[in-house]
């Protein structure tokens, strides 16, 4: 992916770039917020990843200003405000999401490559398909291969999650903020639970997992 | 140039008692002034009437008995001691009887016309005085003259007696009046020096200090307990601060330090060191620190928070969302979870702060409640009509001493030393309970001693209909 990092706190910048590089994607960086959206409107990217606060000007005006010109890459904030406000202020803005800093590398990359999927087609999905495992958004119902898997509602909305992330790397807190809805963080691992209950659901009576955990970082559902 | 005024002229004292001593004066003055004006008014019309009345009787008797009968009434009349005066003359302008020796007016042809003149007479002390006196002059049809006439002095005595009951009055009133404004203000200047001296010596560093509530209801009662419960907020919020460096000290310096110790170690052993072991350790705790400052960030917010951005929060819905969330957990750890949730209750609150709220309670129930045991999730009105969130657990509970510390930041009571958290959770409860003007109690759960469990509820105003 070609990402855009602007980002005036050096060692921040190094870092994000770093931890992307080592992902392969290509990474450049600017360190306030003018000559940021210059470069943002100048070249194509993926993905920006956006200060909340940069020299000459606001990571929030930067977002707006790029919108308005019709600026359409998605973008992630970054910001060491973690007020549920300040979220809100910066989805309103026309962010695409919104990490708090000090945020673990797995937490970037996971919320990065989710951006980058959706940066694609919008066209109207009704099938999810991962494997053998297959998710008819329209008539709410799951199978694999050709048994059919029953499902609590929350349990739904969890798996289509990954199915729609397939692939990558989500973590608990993306699972809470976007299955949940919840900006807080309960202290023990509830996330788990309910992961582990999805997984002796659509893996248990299987050869092959299809729902992955991947140490340090989160989970991945990959066929 | 203006000449400075003397303090005590500033003072509301001095001007509480100076409009009261003007209110007062004129309050006197005026009425004085009304009782002089109608006393006399009304004297000087019956005077008039009975001129009048007396004129009338003697007519009478000259017209019944003639001029000797008229004589005979005026001697008789003469002869009792009062205000009135007679003088009968006959038509040669000689007196026939009366008290004055001649009519000490001019005898006018007319009927009759009013006089006014003055004589003399001895006083009580035997002092000549002239005294004024105002009568009627009667032409009788046989050419006689009678004069009837008023002591305008005895009037003129009772006036002369309000004017000097005015003037012993006023200069009374006027004391009187400063004595009663100076005792009001006084009164009220006392109450604004107590709470001055509470302010002093809070000022001084005396933050236990408070205003004196007398009970009387008044505005300065109502100010003092304004005034106090300020005070008492103050104080919680001082004392938080002061702990909460102290614990600061503790909960961030430690790791700190033990994360520095070992660094130390790792980087004299050398090449014996797991290279990836270490770091990955080292992350973990930085992590760790990190995580207990966010904590501390966040519960310094909340207490500092204001209630401006509250909207309508169902706390029932939420409660549902997080038993469901909550739920497997708890199966897993070997707890029975149940949820017992009153359908559509709302408060105006932070909907993030009431879900980290429930989200805190549940956490703790399933740390401390060992397996086999069990957790329930209230929803519900109270008996008071607040809106009650509670989460009971059938753990070891805490001991009733040890409730108030508990919710207290960084406490973490001996017995739970030994499980990971920072001793955020339950004062992050408090705070969020006191940002929404609630309440966080801790009483015993369902239990027998010495397991009696733990009951922790948090206690909302209801959302305004």
């Amino acid at each position: 992916m070609n990402i855009l990092a602007i980002e005036d706190d050096l060692e921040m910048a190094s870092f994000v770039q770093r931890i992307l590089s080592d992902e392969g994607h290509s990474v450049e960086t600017v360190h306030d917020g003018d000559s940021g959206l210059a470069l943002a409107r100048s070249k194509e990217f993926d993905l920006l990843i956006v200060d909340r606060m940069l020299p000459r000007k606001d990571g929030l005006e930067l977002v707006r200003e790029f919108r308005e010109s019709g600026g359409n890459a998605p973008t992630l904030f970054l910001s060491a405000l973690s007020d549920v406000d300040h979220r809100v202020e910066g989805l309103k803005a026309g962010g695409d999401d919104y990490l708090t800093k000090p945020f673990a590398p797995s937490e970037l990359l996971a919320r990065v490559d989710a951006l980058g999927r959706r940066g694609g087609t919008e066209a109207p999905i009704t099938i999810l398909k991962v494997g053998d495992l297959e998710m008819n958004l329209l008539a709410r119902t799951v199978k694999r291969g050709e048994e059919s898997i029953d499902l609590q509602p929350r349990e739904f909305r969890l798996l289509e999650f990954l199915m729609r992330n397939a692939g990558q790397v989500v973590t608990r807190t993306m699972l809470l903020e976007k299955v949940w809805d919840y900006h807080f963080d309960p202290q023990t691992n509830v996330i788990d639970v309910h992961i582990s209950r999805l997984r002796g659901k659509i893996d248990k009576d299987f050869d092959r997992p299809l729902l992955h955990t991947v140490r340090g970082a989160g989970y991945r559902l990959q066929a | 140039m203006r000449l400075p005024l003397p303090s005590f002229v500033r003072t509301t004292t001095f001007r509480l008692a100076v409009v009261h001593a003007v209110t007062f004066l004129i309050f006197t003055f005026g009425l004085l002034i009304y009782l002089f004006y109608s006393t006399a008014g009304y004297m000087r019309s019956q005077s008039v009437k009975e001129l009048d009345g007396e004129v009338q009787a003697l007519a009478a008797a000259f017209n019944t008995g003639g001029m000797a009968r008229l004589n005979q009434s005026v001697v008789e009349r003469s002869s009792v001691p009062g205000p009135y005066f007679y003088v009968l003359q006959d038509a040669d302008g000689q007196t026939i009887s009366g008290d004055f020796p001649s009519i000490p007016d001019e005898v006018p042809n007319e009927e009759s016309v009013e006089t006014n003149f003055s004589y003399q007479t001895l006083n009580r002390n035997g002092e000549i005085e002239v005294r004024s006196a105002n009568g009627i002059i009667i032409r009788l049809p046989n050419g006689a003259a009678l004069m009837v006439a008023y002591d305008l002095g005895q009037r003129r005595q009772i006036v002369d007696r309000i004017i000097q009951t005015m003037w012993t009055a006023l200069p009374i009133g006027l004391a009187l009046s400063l004595i009663g404004g100076l005792i009001i203000s006084r009164w009220a200047a006392r109450r604004a020096e107590q709470l001055t001296r509470t302010t002093d010596g809070i000022i001084s560093g005396d933050l236990s200090r408070r205003a004196p509530v007398i009970g009387s209801g008044d505005e300065f009662d109502r100010l003092s307990e304004r005034l106090n419960a300020m005070l008492d907020k103050l104080e919680h919020l001082m004392m938080t601060t002061r702990h909460a460096g102290d614990a600061i000290a503790h909960d961030l310096r430690s790791p700190l330090t033990r994360l520095r110790n070992r660094l130390e170690n790792d980087l004299r052993d050398g090449e014996k060191v797991d290279r990836e072991e270490s770091l990955e350790r080292t992350i973990a705790e930085v992590d760790a620190v990190l995580a207990t400052f966010n904590a501390i960030l966040s519960l310094s917010r909340i207490q500092a928070g204001d209630a401006a951005k509250f909207k309508q929060v169902d706390i029932s819905t939420l409660g549902e969302e997080l038993a469901e969330l909550y739920d497997p957990a708890a199966e897993d750890e070997g707890l029975s979870f149940d949820s017992e949730i009153e359908v559509g209750l709302t408060v105006d609150g932070d909907p993030s702060l009431l879900g980290q709220a429930m989200a805190n309670l549940l956490d703790n129930a399933m740390k401390y409640t060992p397996k086999g045991g069990a957790m329930t999730l209230r929803v519900r009105t109270n008996s008071h009509a607040q809106a009650e969130i509670s989460v009971t657990d059938t753990g070891p509970g805490i001991p009733e001493a040890d409730r108030e510390r508990a919710v207290k930041r960084f406490v973490r009571l001996e017995a739970s030393r030994t499980q990971p958290g920072n001793g955020l959770g339950l004062a992050m409860v408090d705070a969020i309970a006191r940002l929404h003007h609630g309440k966080f109690e801790l009483c015993d759960g369902p239990g027998e001693p010495p397991a009696t469990g733990l009951r922790a509820a948090l206690l909302l105003p209801k959302a305004q209909e």
